[in-house]
């Protein structure tokens, strides 16, 4: 059952994990436990201790995004199954890994050896100095890069989530101060974010070099359906704009506010957060139209498809 | 400026019950004035948010998220009870929040 109304969104990397997120898609730990199996194969062999409870790595960046990855990839292995497959997809983020596996771009293990070499070329041009990320809501963009100047931060607009939702990247000292300004401001929520890293924005550009050469040495092919840009929403049909794509990613500012806008544009009423938790959903409740956001719980539910 | 009756603060509560018990999947009877959003029923600032949103629409109000998010740090709102009376004050008082703390 092709959805032609329906979009994939994979989400970028946990902060923390729910309680039994896939509890109503039955048979989905097996599923699950098999990529856990694989990846520990080719990325690292601590993977295969995951557990959401007792040893859920959340204090490590790095597995938690191939955590993430990982259960992306089995949660389109499990809608697959049921014969549901999406008109788009697009990937949040670092969930772009799992957006190319999804339309068959990449195989599994390809793309868990792009998001190790991606952090690898990340730290490469991070070193030792410290960087981080806060999402900042209740302010308009006009404000908050007003307070930065006000504030001589040097930071930058990592992603756009919404008219009054942006996450901002930079040196965690800046990410400190510009939260506490933004709350005397009247920012009615600010948070410092679980990540070592200044994503999306030319903090990382000189990964642009290293990150390419490995780029083109993975075996690319033509995505099965489309996947929108976060970047420009274009819609990405050939391998080298996919390449280009996931380049680009990690330095230039995300704007998921308007790619969701123009999925709906596209006429996709219905989109599902391929992931544990359910940051895409919560941030939808401040986008116009009518799209329902769903999580894969929520989703599984009404298809039935259990 | 809007008059607060009994049936608007019926109505609002009503709304704001039905919401939570709604996006924190607990059964409405288990929802009190003294709930505590966060502690109890697992809210965040985000739903907190989105009822803004919801009142603004509902009662077409003309007031910046900014103004309230400032009057929030005055006056900050943990219990089920205390955003209800902050949403009233929003309904009331729109962008003058802000002036009564004058």
């Amino acid at each position: 059952m092709s959805q032609k109304k329906l979009a994939f969104v994979f989400p970028p990397f946990a902060s923390d994990y729910p309680d039994d997120p896939f509890i109503n898609l039955t048979g989905f730990d097996d599923c699950f436990r098999k990529f856990l199996s694989r990846a520990a194969e080719f990325a690292d062999p601590d993977l295969i201790q995951f557990s959401l409870s007792s040893n859920n790595f959340l204090d490590d960046e790095l597995k938690t995004q191939y955590i993430s990855y990982i259960q992306a990839c089995s949660l389109v292995s499990w809608f697959r199954e049921k014969g549901v497959i999406p008109a788009y997809s697009s990937g949040y983020s670092m969930g772009i890994y799992a957006a190319l596996y999804q339309s068959e771009v990449i195989s599994f293990p390809d793309g868990l050896l792009l998001i190790r070499q991606a952090f690898k070329e990340i730290k490469k041009v991070t070193g030792k100095k410290e960087f981080g990320m806060c999402s900042i809501i209740g302010l308009n963009l006009d404000d908050l890069e007003q307070l930065i100047r006000k504030e001589k931060l040097n930071l930058k607009l990592a992603i756009q989530n919404s008219v009054c939702s942006f996450s901002i990247s930079g040196a965690s000292e800046d990410i400190l101060r510009l939260t506490e300004s933004a709350q005397k401001e009247g920012a009615l929520s600010t948070r410092v974010l679980n990540v070592s890293v200044p994503y999306h924005c030319d903090f990382l550009k000189d990964t642009a070099g290293g990150f390419r050469e490995f780029v083109n040495q993975i075996q690319f092919r033509s995505p099965k359906m489309p996947i929108v840009s976060l970047v420009d929403q274009d819609i990405l049909l050939e391998e080298q704009s996919l390449k280009d794509e996931i380049v680009r990613n990690l330095f230039t500012s995300l704007n998921w506010y308007k790619t969701q806008l123009y999925l709906q544009e596209l006429g996709i009423n219905r989109f599902v957060e391929c992931g544990s938790g359910k940051g895409i959903v919560k941030i939808a409740r401040f986008i116009e139209g009518d799209a329902v956001f769903y999580t894969a719980n929520s989703f599984t539910i009404s298809l039935d498809v259990k | 400026m809007a008059l607060i009756t009994e049936n608007t603060r019926k109505e609002v509560t009503d709304i704001v019950y039905n919401f939570f018990a709604d996006e924190c999947e607990v059964d409405i009877k288990d929802i009190h004035a003294d709930t505590n959003i966060i502690n109890d029923i697992d809210g965040d600032s985000l739903m907190f948010l989105e009822l803004i949103e919801i009142f603004k629409k509902k009662y077409t109000l003309d007031i910046e998220l900014k103004t309230i998010g400032k009057y929030s740090v005055k006056h900050p709102v943990q219990t089920i009870g205390q955003l209800i009376d902050m949403q009233l004050l929003i309904i009331e008082h729109e962008n003058k929040l802000l002036e009564l703390d004058l």
